[in-house]
């Protein structure tokens, strides 16, 4: 691999492959045998074809960023770091087309478009750090999904190294390719059927107007009602956000960004388009969250305020570390009628165990984050953190729901897939599996329940070295 | 067998002999028709023709089977009228759950009644089904702006060829449990399983909804013309490239046109129908009419209807794929090499999204001359990297010209997938891309 890679682009030190046991659930760990940072799509097939010789299992790994340790080497192995592929290499502004590589933080693909007035819509939470690449194997969303639609909507198509290294082209620029829709199966697909190594995606137009409006209610429950009151209006806003008490607390106290701290949820809504007929629209917003008893209404007045309020809720789960050592975050989705009953549930659930939970979440679409505060350090804690999360999934199932709506299953919702998927229907996404991945090497352990894979779970606090030593002390 | 199928579903539900002869595709005549009443029923039937491997063609409202290569065998033919239920609509919740044997129209209108529809538009609304639009990935010029069936299906209930039931993705419109199943079954010509049930996002019936036709004497102007209006603030809903054959078809004059869809609150929709006027009428716009009500619809419908089967004398009918900016130019070619054979074109196009729709006339038309245009356009269109498919020919032309382009690389996995979801081959054989 160093012959091939160069020095420098393979570790294999314990000590610094330990950097990628993890994605950003920390709850689960493994550790790889390597981990190479190829930069061509030549050099990942090299290495799959390798990989493949060697009967040894590989996974890409973008940034890290995932939240259901779909990136961990769960049977050792290879850990294909595409971090170094991260260039934009080719924008059709009159087509409305980018060429991007995996590696391309989120983030820099709207900065490298937005001089010309473009953008790419979908905006995951971390979309600062989180790269295309990883956005295409988890589907990810964002708060505009609601509006805007989730990557899937976004991907023309896709330059895959298939898991026997063989290089091939899925869809393309143009639409409606002929054949299977092998993109859309990909895309969500989990780092399960290739590695994706360039990647072509509708860039949109920034919108002429946008405006912002924060509502705060006395109860969730309002807050809820005001959700189904907009969409009844028959409007959908480029993305509805609901922030509860708990997450209010934390983000002023982390960042001040003008939320009252007594509000029991929140509501950020976000409209954009032409600029005729924003304003109506917007009235009619605060109309309807004033019918379901919002206790004040307010539209954000210049792009510094608007800037602020979205600072708040993105900053959200950075922010429960000022409440709590560390928190796990469920992505559970309903129908969004169920709001009420649901965010009641949650809250019983917790309790029930002791638990705190803040909730920051998708509202507009269903999608909810309740982030269950828990101290790794205290014995018990954390197996009452999965039994609760379970439980919450649980219900989300029982009222047609989905156990993910963002983060993917990974390894962390493997053994919940039965609780709304068949046998038959599991059986069925194995053949599809199979028909890309008949080997099983590329990404291995991940998604379907089973219970093959050598992970780690448990507390992931353990003693530094130098802690051990009597060094340095943790308080 | 057929003594089997009625039993399955009931005497009155099969058809046999000469009844099947509404049934009969490309000159050949199914087995049996039969008509099940539930997704169990499909099941069952599925089984028997798994077992004594006959060949299976679901059937929803006949009006896009055409598509594909001629089937060697028409073994049963499933028909799935009898389907037709909304099962759920909450509207609070923007997402309804029926099954696929109703038709279109027959949705939107239940819909319409709780001010809400689904955002898809292909021709023939009132014959098509959900299934069979979902199958063959139809769409209209709304998709523009609201897509395609893959954004719109989010959760899907198929029979597979060995009579099981899968689910994939689900009722709430955001969902990455699992594989995006969905995604695959969307296009798949009934390849794959038999779409029974079918959860769609929906959209609230916009409060106005407008449509402004302008006029230009040259394709070349309504192309640029196409492309200021993609490059500007406005949010149309549907963008519609027309060249001088196609709105002679529809008995307009001129050079070439575009049909702007408007939809919104009134405040946009007026603004729009404003700008577009300010915007286009320096781009050579020669005339410009914005339509409202039954006229609107109406003009909308004869677009649609430019390349159905209603349509007597069309000769042929080829979809292309290709980057937006490439239309109008392709589009000129396309009725220049139409012209050089004798015969007449109509060719409309998605501008925004660069598929446009090439149309022959002539009822008299000489295979020879279909033959030729149509190789002549695949070529044109293939050489600028864009595909285009035949989606209506006479036998006699679609045993000279492919149907499908030659597939790429990637053909393989849909071989790979297609083996391990109908190991018999007893779904559509033969008919789709790459043969499969």
């Amino acid at each position: 691999m160093e012959a091939l890679l160069g020095r420098g682009a393979v570790l294999s030190d314990p000590d610094e492959l330990l950097v990628y046991e993890s994605d950003g659930l920390t709850l689960f760990r493994a550790l790889a045998d390597f981990v190479v940072f190829p930069t061509s799509a030549e050099h990942v097939s090299a290495l799959v074809k390798l990989a493949r010789r060697e009967g040894i299992p590989f996974v890409a790994r973008g940034a890290g960023t995932g939240l259901s340790g779909g990136c961990l080497p769960a049977e050792g192995g290879l850990v294909i770091s595409l971090m170094r592929m991260n260039r934009v290499l080719e924008v059709d502004y009159e087509n409305q087309v980018a060429v991007v590589e995996p590696g391309l933080v989120n983030l820099h693909l709207s900065w490298a478009v937005g001089p010309r007035g473009f953008y790419y819509a979908p905006d995951p939470s971390s979309q600062q750090a989180c790269t295309i690449g990883g956005n295409i194997a988890n589907n990810s969303g964002g708060p505009h999904t609601l509006k805007y639609g989730v990557t899937t909507n976004h991907v023309l198509g896709l330059e895959v190294v298939m898991p026997d290294g063989e290089l091939l082209w899925l869809g393309g620029k143009t639409r409606d390719p002929q054949g299977y829709d092998l993109v859309g199966l990909f895309v969500g697909s989990e780092g399960t059927f290739g590695i994706a190594t360039k990647i072509a995606v509708r860039i949109l137009r920034k919108p002429q107007a946008v405006k912002t409006v924060l509502a705060v209610f006395g109860c969730v429950e309002a807050a809820s009602e005001a959700v189904s009151g907009i969409i009844g209006r028959g409007l959908i806003p480029a993305a509805m956000e609901m922030i509860d008490q708990l997450t209010i607390e934390a983000v002023e106290d982390a960042f001040g960004c003008g939320y009252p701290r007594d509000a029991a949820a929140a509501l950020l809504i976000e409209l954009d388009g032409l600029a005729a007929g924003m304003e109506a629209q917007v009235e009619r917003v605060i109309q309807a969250c004033r019918d379901c008893g919002a206790r004040e209404v307010r539209a954000a007045r210049d792009e510094a305020e608007r800037q602020l309020l979205w600072k708040g809720r993105k900053s959200a789960f950075g922010a429960f570390g000022r409440v709590s050592p560390a928190y796990m975050v469920m992505d559970g989705v309903i129908p969004r009628t169920k709001l009420p009953y649901v965010l009641g549930r949650v809250n019983e659930i917790a309790r029930a165990h002791g638990l705190r939970v803040g909730n920051v979440f998708h509202a507009g679409d269903g999608n909810l984050h309740p982030n269950i505060l828990y101290d790794p350090r205290k014995p018990g804690e954390e197996a009452r953190v999965v039994a609760a999360g379970g439980e919450i999934l649980k219900v989300c199932a029982e009222v047609g729901g989905s156990i993910s709506g963002e983060h993917g299953i990974g390894l962390e919702k493997m053994d919940y897939m039965p609780l709304i998927f068949s046998e038959a229907d599991l059986a069925c996404m194995h053949r599809v599996k199979d028909a890309f991945n008949p080997e099983g090497l590329c990404n291995p352990g991940k998604i379907f329940p089973n219970n093959k894979a050598c992970v780690e779970v448990g507390p992931a606090y353990r003693q530094h070295p130098i802690e051990e030593r009597g060094l340095a002390q943790r308080f | 067998m057929i003594d089997k199928l009625r039993s399955l579903v009931g005497d009155p539900h099969v058809l046999t002999g000469i009844e099947c002869s509404p049934y009969v595709l490309e000159g050949r005549a199914p087995e049996a028709v039969v008509f099940p009443g539930s997704k169990e029923e499909v099941a069952a039937v599925l089984a028997l023709a798994a077992e004594q491997r006959i060949p299976v063609m679901p059937w929803g409202g006949g009006t896009r089977l055409g598509i594909g290569m001629p089937p060697s065998r028409v073994g049963i033919v499933l028909g799935l009228r009898r389907l037709n239920r909304i099962l759920e609509h909450e509207p609070g919740d923007l997402t309804a759950t029926v099954e696929t044997g109703i038709t279109l129209g027959a949705l939107q209108a239940e819909l319409g009644k709780r001010g809400q529809w689904l955002s898809l538009d292909p021709p023939g609304a009132d014959r098509s089904t959900l299934g069979g639009i979902l199958a063959g990935d139809a769409s209209g010029p709304r998709r523009h702006l609201y897509g395609t069936c893959r954004d719109l299906l989010i959760g899907l209930a198929v029979v597979t060829a060995e009579g099981s039931v899968v689910r994939g993705g689900g009722k709430v419109v955001k969902n990455v449990a699992g594989y995006d199943l969905p995604k695959l079954f969307v296009g798949s010509f009934g390849t794959l399983g038999v779409l029974v049930e079918a959860t769609v996002r929906l959209r609230p019936v916009p409060d106005e909804d407008r449509l402004v036709a302008a006029s230009f004497h040259r394709l070349k102007d309504a192309g640029m013309a196409a492309r200021a209006v993609v490059g500007s603030d406005l949010i149309p809903s549907a963008l519609e490239l027309l060249d001088g054959g196609a709105l002679r078809a529809l008995g307009l004059d001129g050079g070439a046109g575009l049909l702007v869809g408007f939809d919104g609150v009134r405040e946009q929709v007026e603004w729009q129908c404003a700008e577009i006027g300010r915007l286009l009428a320096p781009l050579g716009m020669t005339a410009s009419a914005a339509l409202d009500g039954a006229e609107r619809d109406a003009r909308w419908r004869s677009l649609g209807d430019l390349s159905r089967r209603g349509t007597e004398d069309v000769a042929a009918v080829m979809r292309w794929g290709v980057l937006p900016t490439q239309l109008a130019e392709l589009m000129e070619q396309g009725a220049t090499i139409a012209q050089k054979n004798g015969l007449r074109a109509a060719l409309t196009a998605h501008a925004g999204v660069g598929i446009a729709t090439a149309a022959l006339f002539g009822d008299g038309a000489g295979a020879d001359a279909v033959v030729a245009t149509l190789a002549e356009w695949r070529t044109v269109v293939n050489g600028a990297g864009g595909h285009a498919a035949v989606e209506r020919a006479p036998l006699a032309v679609k045993e000279r010209v492919s149907v499908w382009d030659e597939p790429g690389a990637a053909v393989r996995i849909m071989k790979a997938i297609k083996e391990r979801l109908d190991p018999g081959g007893i779904l559509n054989p033969g008919r789709f891309v790459g043969g499969i």
